[in-house]
């Protein structure tokens, strides 16, 4: 008899577990895909609010465009892109620090992002710390196959140091690699 | 194409910053072209006029010409330009003529560039449309190389230049929008010069593989523009140019000599020629052509490109002169300030030389 009951309870105990089994089956079928699709639309709204931030930001609202950049990062925070640009708009606002943030935080996404090392550069030129600015445009210098604005950066960094012949230097290689389309 | 941290678009958004804005095609190319865009296809624009509102080229379609004045409130002689303007648009807006003016003050207009060209259209008595162009967008488009500067549309093809708003030049272009009006002119015309559509094309292509160095595609097309139409100008120009990059000096001398065999006038075939000579250390021969050039017209290339021989020649002085009157006509120039910087180096002027290869850098990125 016990033998059977522990049968009769053995049998419900895998019964149990097999519908446990097809109900996380079905949670996770039903819920996988709409996790995975409110992940999309969040990716997409990010994107959208992304492009709205920079459709702002050419026209010259650069406000509303840190707004729009800021929601989409809310949106979507693993975009260094976002960060990237949000950086760049805070340094157009002269908001050095929070720029600084938001390079940093790109750089933590991607520690390769060659972009936001040269804007990391160019807060630390407006913050007058040149030695430090030259260091990581050299860096970003580096890592940039399209370097005619780390060169303009690090012209300016030269330029601040009274050393003209490099600034000389790196404005002209800035011309050159435009023009030869490494841009 | 994306790569590393961004797209295009991303780089021209980060350039933005020191105060970046979107960039098009690069001045180097565009001297040759300039002055010699006749004949072929007005780029359709869409800006925006003084209370925020979209204007096209491609409204004024059924128009028997459009004339689009660039301006600048900076320039002198712009006043003078939109006035003369002004005048023939009263009289003969109901026949067809439509006149636009272009504003081209900055890269970027601020509400203040706004309330200060509203300012401008008032004081001076403006009816016509006047148009803020942002990045300067169509300026470039249009290759604009000197402000103001005069352009007709008719039938969607350029058929008008005017560099600069010179005595000579100036009276001629009103009698041909006379005509334009349906009026006689007040001088007999001549039969003006069109290019030969086949040419413009065939160039037009010679210059597309130039521009991505396949320059074996580009000699035959060059060669046959000229052999299609040999008054056509810039078909030599690209072709000289196209010697002189590949190192073959004396077919690019040729050239050039050629052109100025079938038009002795051509004040962009005698800039660039001269240009050429320079560089190659034939700088007395230069001085001369670029002289007669410079003397000619508000052709903006051959006052940098006579600074710059004048420079070589040893005349400082005269040399930033010359740049000077060139930064008159077309400050947005990247050109200039690549010439006058190597004139600075030259003279171990390094800071002074610094700002120019700054500002050319700025204006090749359009860092503002």
């Amino acid at each position: 008899m016990r033998s059977g009951k522990l049968a009769i309870r053995t049998a419900s105990g895998r019964d149990l577990s097999r519908r446990i089994l097809f109900l996380l089956l079905g949670v996770a079928l039903v819920f996988v895909p709409m996790k995975a699709l409110a992940q999309q639309d969040s990716s997409d709204k990010a994107a959208s609010l992304l492009k709205d931030s920079i459709k702002l930001f050419d026209e010259g609202d650069t406000d509303k465009a840190i707004e729009a950049a800021r929601e989409s990062i809310k949106a979507d925070p693993s975009n260094a892109d976002a960060y990237d640009r949000l950086g760049y708009m805070l340094l157009k606002k002269d908001q050095a620090d929070e720029a600084m943030g938001a390079f940093d935080s790109a750089l933590k996404i991607n520690p390769r992002m060659r972009t936001s090392k040269t804007g990391k550069g160019l807060v630390l030129l407006k913050k007058g710390d040149l030695k430090g600015a030259e260091a990581i445009l050299k860096e970003a210098l580096e890592l940039n196959p399209y370097p005619s604005m780390t060169h303009y950066a690090l012209g300016l960094v030269y330029e601040k140091m009274g050393d003209y012949e490099k600034s000389v230097e790196q404005f002209k290689d800035g011309i050159k690699k435009y023009k030869s389309g490494k841009r | 194409m994306r790569y590393i941290g961004g797209s295009k678009k991303y780089v021209r958004l980060r350039m933005a910053v020191l105060t970046i804005v979107l960039c098009f095609s690069f001045a180097f190319s565009a001297t040759a072209q300039a002055l010699l865009n006749i004949g072929g296809t007005a780029p359709d624009f869409s800006v925006r006029d003084l209370e925020g509102k979209d204007v096209s080229l491609s409204q004024f379609t059924g128009k028997k010409a459009v004339v689009i004045l660039f301006w600048s409130t900076w320039s002198a002689k712009s006043t003078k330009a939109f006035k003369r303007m002004q005048d023939f648009y009263e009289k003969y807006k109901d026949r067809g003529i439509q006149v636009v003016g272009i504003n081209a003050d900055n890269e970027t207009i601020s509400r203040e560039d706004v309330e200060n060209i509203k300012k401008f259209v008032k004081e001076t008595g403006i009816t016509f449309p006047v148009l803020t162009d942002k990045a300067l967008k169509t300026f470039r488009a249009y290759e604009i190389i000197a402000l103001p500067s005069t352009v007709i549309v008719t039938e969607g093809k350029i058929s008008y230049e005017l560099p600069g708003f010179p005595l000579v030049g100036t009276e001629d272009m009103f009698d041909y929008l006379l005509g334009l009006a349906g009026e006689t002119p007040k001088k007999k015309m001549e039969v003006r010069y069109k290019p030969q559509h086949d040419s413009i094309a065939d160039a037009s292509l010679a210059r597309k593989f130039m521009a991505k160095e396949k320059y074996d595609m580009a000699y035959p097309l060059l060669q046959k523009a000229i052999e299609r139409d040999p008054k056509y100008m810039l078909a030599y120009i690209e072709l000289a140019k196209l010697y002189d990059l590949e190192g073959k000096d004396r077919e690019a001398e040729e050239t050039f000599k050629k052109a100025l065999a079938s038009d002795a006038e051509s004040v962009p075939v005698m800039s660039e020629f001269g240009y050429f000579l320079t560089k190659k250390g034939k700088i007395k021969e230069a001085v001369e052509i670029l002289d007669k050039a410079a003397k000619m017209n508000s052709y903006t290339p051959s006052h940098y490109y006579l600074a710059y021989a004048l420079s070589k020649n040893g005349q400082a002085k005269e040399a930033l002169s010359a740049f000077d009157a060139a930064l008159a006509l077309n400050p947005y120039e990247p050109m200039i300030y690549i010439l006058r910087g190597e004139h600075y180096e030259m003279n171990k002027m390094h800071k002074e030389a610094s700002a120019d290869y700054r500002k050319a850098l700025e204006l090749t990125l359009k860092i503002k």
